[in-house]
């Protein structure tokens, strides 16, 4: 067999690779089509009961701009009350353990906490991952910040909220994603 | 070819995660309930058998000099599909296995199944052999959840029955917390792959007694 001259087999790899490059890219580009909607539309839900969990009773929202110190605060949606006021869920995303933690949080119009929701976290299960359950210790844990001004803290730092037993580190990072939640609605009211 | 060989080689003898010690990060880091070793186990199959399939099939295309850049390019294409798909249709399972399962690009099994079967063997062998090690794979995973899952938080089928809380076992006081954590995947690990080579050397000295 005649030897391939050097550009023909240089030029032979590339195209190989850029042919299965385009292939797989083609696939991807169709499976992308089929799933972008259905999970733009997952998110959304997602995102929509977080916010009806921690504003009781919500009826509208809209998402507005708003001004961050702490850089955790990712979006802050407005519910504007018939009486006047205004109630805001302030999604935020303070390092956990295993990760950031995606969390809502409804503050009220006196500027409390209302509700505090995981949406997304990677923190270790029966530990950390706690903090987003349904089970009664992750509901007493998140009932913990309740009512809460200003700025709130675990027991162990001096504050009022009981940590997560054998968590530390993800029960101080929902209370840092609370304050940042706090301090950037005080900033709008 | 021969099926049950292939099947016998990666439930037990070849095993991917017992005896050729691959994909150990996946395998420490996921396995704490069973919903997690099953999902895992069923994304790395499939992509195991597509990847399998196409490398097979363009094993006499793609030239050995840049094999793995393509094998590489391939494997990721399907973990991303696998990925997009699982967050589409099953995004409990996608939140709970979370950065693993784009990692699985970069598991050793498949790319060592590609370079030492699929570019070597027919397009249907290589489908099985995806196909074997991948039930091999979840076979390993689906065993150290279990015992995990038990000892850590006392609980059976943890993320799929009983309301994904798992059925309680074991009381709560006396689940070891420790068996969650990275230290107890390294133990129950150690113990999965000392099990299977005790079965490995039964099933020999039984297959010696038989000739004797």
């Amino acid at each position: 067999m005649k030897r391939e001259s050097n550009v023909r087999y240089i030029l032979r790899l590339s195209l190989t690779l850029l042919v299965i490059t385009s292939v797989m890219a083609a696939l991807l580009a169709g499976v992308n089509a089929v799933t972008a909607p259905i999970i733009a539309a997952q998110t959304a839900e997602k995102t929509r009961q977080a916010i009806a969990e921690v504003l009781p009773g919500v009826t509208g929202y809209s998402q507005i701009d708003f001004t961050d110190d702490t850089g955790l605060v990712t979006r802050v949606y407005r519910e504007t009350l018939s009486s006047g006021g205004n109630r805001y869920a302030v999604e935020v995303a303070p390092a956990g353990f295993g990760g950031s933690i995606t969390m809502m949080v409804g503050v009220d119009t006196d500027g409390s906490v209302l509700g505090v929701r995981v949406i997304d976290h990677s923190e270790t299960a029966g530990l950390g991952a706690v903090a987003a359950a349904d089970s009664a210790a992750g509901q007493a844990f998140r009932d913990g910040f309740l009512g809460q001004t200003g700025s709130v803290a675990v027991t162990k730092d001096g504050g009022t909220v009981d940590a997560i037993t054998g968590a530390t580190v993800t029960s101080r990072a929902v209370c840092q994603g609370v304050n940042a939640a706090l301090a950037c609605a005080a900033g709008l009211s | 070819m021969n099926f049950r060989k292939q099947f016998t080689e990666g439930l037990l003898t070849r095993n991917p995660v017992t005896v050729q010690l691959l994909g150990m990060c996946s395998t420490l880091a996921i396995t704490t309930r069973l919903f997690n070793g099953l999902g895992m186990g069923l994304a790395v199959t499939v992509i195991l058998i597509c990847s399998n399939v196409m490398i097979s099939a363009l094993r006499r295309v793609i030239p050995s000099q840049i094999r793995i850049a393509a094998y590489i390019v391939i494997i990721a294409g399907f973990v991303t599909i696998v990925d997009l798909l699982l967050q589409a249709y099953l995004p409990e399972l996608s939140e709970s296995l979370g950065v693993f399962i784009p990692l699985i690009v970069v598991n050793c099994i498949i790319l060592g199944r590609a370079e030492a079967f699929a570019s070597k063997n027919g397009v249907l062998a290589s489908a099985v052999d995806g196909l074997c090690q991948g039930i091999g794979y979840t076979a390993a995973l689906t065993i150290t959840c279990v015992i995990r899952e038990l000892l850590g938080a006392g609980t059976f089928g943890g993320g799929l029955l009983n309301h994904g809380e798992g059925i309680r076992i074991l009381p709560e006081g006396l689940a070891a917390m420790q068996f969650v954590m990275p230290v107890g995947g390294f133990l129950t690990l150690g113990f999965v792959i000392a099990g299977s080579q005790w079965l490995m050397k039964h099933r020999n000295s039984r297959k010696e007694g038989k000739q004797a």
